[in-house]
């Protein structure tokens, strides 16, 4: 593990160095406060020995400005200093330092304390590490793993808005499989889930890496495309639904036959410029993918019953 | 000062209880006594200065790093002689930081001599 020492004495920076390379410590030197606080900025330096009293920026100060900081995970800090009365420890202790200990450092204790810091630090790791599990889990569906709802329609409008910074449109997609509700009836629930999740594979196999799926309800699948223009994304749909109509899915007792509609927008076209309005002239693509046999990719303002388009556009 | 003025009679290092802290290594000792003294020197010139334009700040602050050196090589006098150029520089008191200077030097040089005339891994 990595630690710092901030000491403008040499021969006790060299001493502690000695220990704390016996103990199989990766030690950074820093002599003054500033340097120490440069040496800091390397994340990976999560422990720190400070001595108190350095020439321009303090140990103290440099505590501070180490507890003042957002981003970084957490640094231990273990406070030098020969001030050993009350007040100083507490004023040590106070500007956010983990850990006091007074000259001359005893190096048995200094280890036990160390040892201390590095628990510390090991468990700031396993509950970041947990919490961005629960995170991940919070924000993908239970059985596709792809994106849920929520996390897709926000990947939406960061897209919507970095296309607009950068001037590229943003694609999206509707999807269904035609006629869920027959194959869940006729071979239940399971193979239903089944055929979703072939579904997703299939599609992930052809999309871009930089094109997000989620699940956005029931067999209704979303995909968003960034930098995709109205005249490519009709490709892609149609690359999508051969891709998912070419083979059968196997089951455990037989072999059925899938497809999937999909309804596409993007947002150069006029008044789409939205998430809620992509999503949903997408939607009305769809239905109109259905309305004309399934099986088949509509993009929206370009279908052939402008009925239905008049009401959205 | 008489702490200053007449010389102890302990030895200018303890060498039995700095071995223990540095587990016995005694050519890691000789290395830390190069640069205690490379430093003393560099030291010098600053307090030979800082007497000249009275700065008690700096004569404080250097006191107290040479007391913190000192101790960590358990170089007994000097520490004390160093704790006392420390107070003199706080308490503003010209007379007696010009003496503990003084006194530095004097013991920074009998400790060279002590080193030269004794081998360190024959100390008890």
């Amino acid at each position: 593990m990595k630690i710092l020492i901030a000491e403008d004495d040499l021969v006790s920076a060299k001493i502690l160095q000695k220990n704390l390379v016996n103990w199989d410590y990766e030690v950074v030197l820093a002599s003054t406060g500033a340097a120490a606080w440069q040496a800091l900025q390397d994340g990976d330096l999560r422990l720190a020995i400070l001595d108190w009293m350095m020439p321009g920026m303090d140990g103290v100060e440099v505590c501070r400005q180490i507890r003042r900081r957002k981003k970084y995970k957490y640094t231990y800090i273990i406070l030098l200093s020969a001030k050993d009365r009350k007040p100083d420890i507490i004023m040590g202790l106070s500007s956010g330092a983990d850990d006091y200990m007074t000259k001359p450092v005893n190096f048995l204790e200094l280890r036990a304390r160390l040892k201390t810091g590095k628990r510390i630090i090991e468990l700031e790791d396993k509950l970041l590490f947990t919490q961005n599990q629960l995170k991940d889990i919070a924000s993908r569906d239970g059985l596709t793993k792809i994106w849920n709802r929520t996390e897709i329609v926000r990947f939406l409008n960061e897209e919507l808005e970095r296309g607009r910074r950068e001037k590229t449109p943003t694609g999206v997609m509707m999807l269904d499989i035609d006629h869920f509700k027959r194959i869940n009836d006729a071979y239940g629930h399971s193979v239903g889930d089944l055929a979703l999740l072939k579904v997703v594979s299939r599609l992930k196999g052809k999309v871009r890496k930089s094109d997000k799926l989620g699940r956005y309800g029931g067999d209704e699948i979303i995909i968003i495309l960034p930098n995709c223009p109205q005249a490519e994304v009709k490709k892609v749909g149609e690359r999508l639904r051969q891709a998912v109509g070419r083979r059968r899915i196997k089951t455990e007792l037989n072999t059925i036959p899938i497809t999937i509609s999909v309804g596409c927008s993007t947002s150069d076209m006029p008044g789409n410029s939205t998430s809620e309005k992509l999503i949903k002239t997408a939607d009305r693509a769809l239905l109109k993918a259905k309305e004309l046999g399934r099986n088949s990719v509509v993009v929206a303002g370009q279908g052939r019953k402008p009925a239905l388009e008049n009401t959205h556009v | 000062m008489s702490d200053l003025s007449h010389p102890d009679p302990i030895q200018p290092i303890d060498v039995g209880e700095i071995l223990d802290r540095i587990g016995g290594d005694t050519s890691f000792l000789k290395e830390l006594l190069n640069i205690y003294f490379q430093e003393y020197e560099k030291k010098k010139g600053l307090l030979d200065r800082a007497i000249a334009d009275q700065d008690f700040t700096q004569l404080s602050e250097l006191g107290h790093s040479l007391k913190g050196s000192s101790a960590n090589l358990s170089l007994t006098r000097l520490r004390k002689i160093a704790h006392v150029l420390e107070t003199a520089g706080k308490e503003k008191k010209l007379q007696s930081a010009r003496e503990a200077v003084q006194a530095l030097d004097v013991e920074v040089e009998s400790l060279r001599a002590f080193l030269a005339k004794n081998q360190l891994d024959q100390l008890p």
